[in-house]
């Protein structure tokens, strides 16, 4: 009796496997790559959180917003601001009241007209959804919207705003479809067919944690984009993306190989590494209430010390550069106050006569910590370098500590004395590399409140020109004396296409968006 | 033959079901919240200020204490909604459908390669013991089960995919037939058979060859030490030496007699080994960027996606409950002196 039901067991599995086998061998012959030589296969290791962007707050979500939805300014063609929905905006002496005239003639994708009722129901959305990833931060400044006429917005705020139009750039400022998008929820990111912009492409499809495919909007009112679509593939290694690339299953890859592969990449035949400067910068945090980063000349002294070149050079070969301020170079109203201050390179002497003003026990044990999690292993490399230059100089004895992401970001200032951060800007400009990171009660919990520094925010935000530019400049210098923050370095914008592809240099610059509809396969 | 015994065993076992899951729930809600760090600022601590996490923590009510937020989240699952992940705003049904459904077209891949490859290398080394064969099946299987399985993947992908270049690294299909291909059933295997694209089909099943042949290697090693020891425990028992007196064919007695009653208590193993495998599939996954569960719940535990988390495991036992269940069965059936 068993035999027999053995017996039955495994021809039944036999015949399963042999019509398995022979379905294969059916289509074998039918077998070839598939592909589309129009279509841009973009591989990224970057995850979406959400699509709608009255809840998105982050660079990989945006990376896919930016094709399908558009602001009423932006960054179309390079990394000078430029009005896109709008034709233009005026505002009122104290900066308080913006009035923007809508292009004419522009529809979504799904055929709608785009109205300045469109408009007013975005903003209006984004400040009733307040969604938890906090985009609508960005728009704390706003009262309220009103509409005159069809083609005209005025946005009504409780405070000056010199950078109102950067605003309207990120995605708190997107115009979206008012018959698609619910007013008062986000929207699923796989509900594509509501997820209805301006854009030069339409979202198609979207799969959490594996594609999103972009086809082109036949309703664009702007040029054509330049491609048949594209597909952005994720992965959650680099390393398998690199081999990708190389076996030519993607096209092109943006974000984020590591400094190795991209070394290797540059030597492969067939890849082309495409680099400009950029603006994601990392940065070392004191919680200025916290002993012994409390004691401004401990703080001089490790910035005396901070060993910029040797991170770039032995643990980014080349890929970053050294960084003086926490305002990138290239952005307008970046200055170099940290080189003034402390010096291009490294100085042990004046980081000894810090010390002894600090009046504290050589070598001063000091723990940094840092995220491998969040900004990858290199990070590791990076912190032991910064505890090899502080070690050497005999003047601190250095723990290194790391954590998780999840456990890391909430306890930053209140726990750690003094951690690694990086920051990738909401918009391009200096304003959001200084207000973000001096006024009192900023996101890194790090007790920083400077009178003189909160002045000169609210003198920024009310000035123009280049009043704004001069102010800017004097809240670096006064950051350098001060010392809350120690910039080391800025990342340059990095992407690599095979030889096929090209346009990608046109989308490298200071803003660090990957405008898709500029290139091309052939 | 197995009769009510079975039946009463079979309906305990789904009884049991209930507060297995319940316990499981609630360590893994709990360890979830022990864990420091939570979502929220995970998701947010990078950029916006305490004030503000603050609220948005108020207004998901991770603020609450634990025993609501606990019963909350029970009073969901009983009403059937397992919530959405905070990390990326998923349902986590669609998380289970979707990304579930890639780890069953893997793991049931893998486990037709467990099967054959543990079954006859186990089948030949134990009929010609201490031979040059015995020797080698010996060695694969220990190679083969001591080896971590992202190593074999990475060996895969470097000799098959960079070297050799005959098969893809990643992913299920390539990404115009994952971009075109309708989901009927998320198993993109069976998705291209119903949309009858051969060349689509064809692309699938190259996809599926490394990942399918890593996870099922590692867990073939079980199977080969196993049915050998069987082949050759069967072989000396006094039935076969029944049948060699009674004149039959050497090789009847073999294949017919010894070998299927050899691979009995393989079925047993091959339910146990459905978890291990499950745990492979984690890194499996990762190595060969799978959109499977595995690979999901790595993410998500590292972002402390409360609910994310909490549904995947819910999953993951029962799965495992559920195919243990199927194995004591089939057991039962082609062994009638099992009873229960």
């Amino acid at each position: 009796m068993a035999k027999r039901r053995v017996r039955w067991l495994l021809t039944g599995s036999a015949v399963a496997a042999i019509a398995v086998a022979a379905a294969l061998a059916a289509t074998a012959y039918g077998g070839s790559k598939a592909g589309n030589n129009k279509v841009i296969i973009d591989g990224t290791t970057g995850t979406v959180v959400n699509i709608d962007p009255a809840n998105e707050y982050d660079y990989d979500s945006f990376t896919v917003d930016l094709p399908i939805f558009q602001g009423l300014y932006g960054f179309p063609t390079g990394a000078k601001l430029k009005p896109v929905l709008a034709t233009g905006c005026s505002h009122t002496k104290n900066l308080k009241t913006w009035t923007c005239h809508l292009r004419h003639n522009v529809k979504f994708s799904n055929g709608d007209p785009m109205t300045s009722a469109d408009v007013k129901y975005s903003f209006d959305r984004v400040q009733k959804i307040k969604g938890d990833q906090g985009i609508f931060t960005l728009l704390t400044y706003l009262q309220s919207t009103t509409t005159s006429g069809q083609y005209t917005v005025v946005f009504h705020l409780n405070h000056p705003d010199s950078i109102w139009p950067y605003i309207l750039s990120t995605n708190a400022g997107y115009v979206v479809d008012k018959n698609t998008f619910p007013a008062n929820s986000i929207l699923a990111n796989t509900d594509t067919s509501h997820m209805i912009g301006t854009g030069p492409y339409k979202l198609t499809k979207f799969t959490a944690g594996q594609q999103a495919v972009l086809t082109p909007n036949t309703n664009y009112w702007g040029a054509k984009p330049k491609n048949g679509g594209i597909i952005i593939d994720y992965y959650s290694k680099s390393s398998t993306m690199k081999l990708d690339l190389q076996q030519g299953n993607i096209d092109m890859a943006f974000q984020t190989f590591t400094p190795t592969e991209i070394s290797s990449m540059k030597k492969t035949k067939g890849l082309k590494v495409h680099s400009a400067p950029g603006v994601n910068i990392r940065y070392l945090v004191f919680n200025v209430k916290r002993p012994p980063f409390n004691n401004l000349h401990v703080r001089k002294a490790i910035a005396y010390l901070m060993p910029r070149q040797t991170i770039a050079k032995r643990v980014w070969h080349g890929t970053v550069k050294p960084l003086y301020s926490m305002v990138p170079a290239g952005l307008p109203g970046a200055s170099q106050a940290y080189k003034t201050m402390y010096g291009a390179k490294p100085n042990l002497a004046k980081a000894k006569a810090e010390m002894k003003k600090a009046h504290v026990k050589k070598p001063l044990p000091i723990t940094l910590w840092y995220t491998p999690t969040h900004y990858g292993d290199v990070s590791a490399d990076e912190y032991i370098e910064m505890q090899r230059a502080l070690n050497a100089s005999k003047l601190f004895k250095v723990t290194l500590k790391s954590a998780e992401w999840a456990q890391y970001s909430g306890a930053l200032g209140k726990v750690y004395g003094a951690f690694q951060l990086g920051w990738f800007p909401d918009y391009p400009d200096a304003d959001d590399y200084t207000v973000s990171f001096y006024q009192p009660q900023s996101f890194y919990n790090n007790g920083y409140a400077n009178s003189k520094m909160t002045k000169l925010i609210a003198k920024e935000r009310a000035t123009t020109g280049k009043a704004r530019i001069a102010n800017l400049k004097k809240m670096q210098t006064l950051a350098a004396k001060t010392l809350p923050t120690i910039p080391y370095w800025q990342g340059d914008m990095i992407a690599v296409g095979r030889s096929n592809v090209s346009g990608i240099p046109s989308t490298l610059d200071a803003t660090y968006y990957m405008r898709f509809w500029l290139l091309t396969k052939s | 033959m197995t009769g009510t015994s079975l039946r009463t065993y079979l309906l305990t076992r789904l009884a049991l079901v209930v507060p297995m899951v319940f316990i499981l729930l609630t360590l893994v809600f709990l360890l979830m919240r022990v864990a420091p760090g939570n979502p929220i600022q995970a998701a947010l601590g990078g950029h916006v200020p305490p004030a503000q996490v603050k609220i948005i923590e108020h207004r998901l009510g991770f603020d609450k204490p634990l025993y609501t937020q606990y019963g909350d989240y029970l009073w969901g699952i009983v009403r059937g909604n397992f919530g959405t992940s905070i990390s990326d705003n998923r349902p986590i049904t669609q998380i289970i459908t979707q990304n579930g459904a890639a780890t069953l077209e893997l793991t049931f891949f893998a486990m037709i390669v467990a099967i054959v490859v543990g079954v006859s290398v186990g089948l030949l080394a134990g009929r010609f013991r201490d031979t040059g064969l015995d020797v080698f099946g010996r060695m694969f299987g220990i190679l083969i089960y001591a080896m971590p399985v992202f190593f074999l993947g990475l060996m895969a992908q470097l000799v098959f995919g960079v070297w050799l270049g005959w098969l893809p690294i990643s992913d299920q299909a390539s990404p115009i037939n994952q971009a075109l291909l309708p989901a009927h059933t998320n198993i993109m295997f069976i998705d291209a058979i119903w949309a009858r694209n051969w060349a689509a089909l064809w692309d699938v099943t190259k996809h599926l060859i490394l990942p399918a042949l890593t996870l099922g290697l590692v867990t073939a090693g079980v199977f080969i030490r196993l049915v050998r020891i069987n082949v050759i425990r069967t072989l000396r028992d006094d039935y076969i030496e029944a049948a060699r007196a009674r004149g039959i064919d050497e090789r009847k007695v073999v294949y017919t007699h010894a070998f299927k009653n050899a691979l009995v208590p393989v079925i047993t193993i091959v339910g146990l080994n459905f978890a291990v495998l499950l745990g492979g599939a984690v890194l499996t996954e990762e190595t060969f960027n799978w959109p499977g569960i595995g690979h999901e719940l790595v993410l998500y535990v590292q972002n402390r996606d409360y609910a994310a988390v909490q549904g995947i495991i819910i999953v993951f036992a029962l799965v495992v409950v559920f195919v243990s269940m199927l194995v004591d069965f089939l057991n039962a059936y082609v062994d009638p002196r099992i009873r229960y």
